[in-house]
């Protein structure tokens, strides 16, 4: 247990962010340079075929809608379903912020 | 104690710790794999190839930094530094070399939850950002995989959760150890569905439906190459040390003194054995096909794992 740190999770978080950065910034200036420019290096990987990279997208913000949806109420359930033993407030305020939560985000207008 | 927290947070319980942690469970991993399948595994570097891992991921950060020009640039180089970040937050979380961990707080069994479902979100932008068809097929894939193991999961997590009257690891193992009892014994129904959803996040062999290699070239990680598949295969390392360290924790009592014995000796011993147990499974199984898993997480597991949260509501296993 940390005992002088004031957000230990977020001292963690960074601390980690750091960390991982550090490594990948040695990795860039270790990392071998190519030299051969245009010569289909810079493709995407197929076996051969001609796959062109514009045709193969999918729709990623109505995934990523469903994806929060998905989180939220999946939290969401975990909570009420530990809650049973706190009486009182706190399951109702965890409720009330993802309803607040749900509303943002079916107001935010980029997908209707 | 400025000093004693950063020496923490660095390296003892901290992150030196863990990458070490991770790499000693990918040899364990690979060799026992290789054993079971009557081959040798990692042999030369090293004593008895326990360095392996650690030279793959050097190779990897010295070589090229491949980008493919149809991606989407800014994704393509952050979803790999995420990758790894998340997995070194949450083992901060899970305690290793006491009753409590580093930073543990009230609930951080929901952060848990959160941290694997964002894990999951994490691949599809790896390889929605790489603009190839394997790719994202593969992250497409996973989410499918996602949407299935997810509430069985979280069914999983809460019946310890429950027993313990507690949403917090810490307090988890704490009550395991002070009624001198494991999940395991009380729960042996949670602790199986735990261990099936923690093979199908960690995309482990019966259930690699996102990185198939024989019908998708490498999933979603086909696009990426030098210091950010090294990235990949570090989170993946220190995703599989998080899967063991939840299973004992929730499961196995965690990291309880045994005697003279210190804490963090019991907890290795405990989560080495659970990954010997997920990579026996990986060499035991064969891949699902998508829609056998599919069915078997919502036919199967689903109902036995409400099957368990009744049995605990009816007293038994608490």
């Amino acid at each position: 247990m940390l005992s002088d740190v004031a957000f230990p999770l977020l001292a963690a978080f960074g601390l980690s962010l750091a960390i991982v950065l550090l490594i990948y910034f040695i990795g860039g200036k270790i990392s071998a340079k190519g030299v051969a420019k245009g010569t289909g290096k810079n493709e995407p990987y197929a076996c051969g075929e001609d796959l062109p990279a514009e045709e193969s997208r999918v729709d990623l913000e109505k995934f990523l809608v469903f994806a929060l949806y998905f989180l939220i109420f999946d939290i969401l359930a975990f909570v009420l379903a530990t809650s049973f033993y706190t009486i009182g407030i706190m399951p109702i305020t965890y409720s009330l912020i993802v309803l607040i939560a749900v509303t943002v985000l079916m107001y935010s207008g980029r997908h209707r | 104690m400025l000093a004693y927290d950063l020496f923490q947070l660095i390296v003892f319980p901290g992150a030196l710790f863990l990458f070490c942690l991770a790499f000693l469970y990918e040899w364990v991993d690979r060799k026992f794999f290789a054993k079971v399948q009557n081959r040798y595994g990692p042999l030369y570097t090293g004593t008895l190839g326990l360095l392996q891992p650690v030279a793959d991921f050097l190779k990897l950060l010295y070589k090229e930094d491949l980008v493919p020009k149809a991606c989407d640039r800014n994704i393509f180089s952050s979803v790999p530094i995420v990758y790894v970040v998340l997995p070194l937050t949450t083992l901060f979380i899970i305690p290793i070399s006491g009753q409590t961990g580093l930073v543990a707080f009230n609930g951080d069994l929901i952060f848990v939850m959160f941290i694997f479902a964002l894990m999951t979100i994490t691949v599809f932008l790896a390889g929605w950002s790489s603009m190839s068809r394997f790719s994202i097929i593969g992250s497409v894939r996973s989410a499918l995989q996602m949407l299935s193991y997810e509430i069985p999961l979280g069914l999983a997590l809460i019946g310890p959760a429950i027993a313990a009257k507690s949403l917090s690891i810490s307090s988890i193992v704490q009550w395991q150890s002070a009624n001198a009892t494991w999940g395991l014994w009380l729960q042996p129904i949670g602790f199986g569905v735990f261990f099936i959803c923690m093979l199908a996040e960690l995309e482990l062999v019966p259930f690699d439906i996102p990185e198939a290699d024989t019908e998708i070239v490498a999933g979603w990680r086909t696009e990426f190459s030098g210091r950010k598949l090294a990235m990949f295969r570090l989170g993946r390392d220190l995703e599989i040390v998080l899967a063991s360290a939840l299973v004992t924790s929730l499961f196995l009592g965690g990291a309880q003194p045994l005697g003279l014995i210190p804490p963090v000796l019991v907890f290795l011993v405990k989560s080495l054995f659970v990954v010997i147990m997920l990579s026996f499974a990986r060499a035991l199984f064969a891949r699902f096909r998508i829609d056998q898993m599919i069915a078997g997480m919502w036919k199967y597991l689903l109902p036995i794992a409400i099957l368990q949260i009744i049995l605990i509501q009816l007293g038994l296993g608490v």
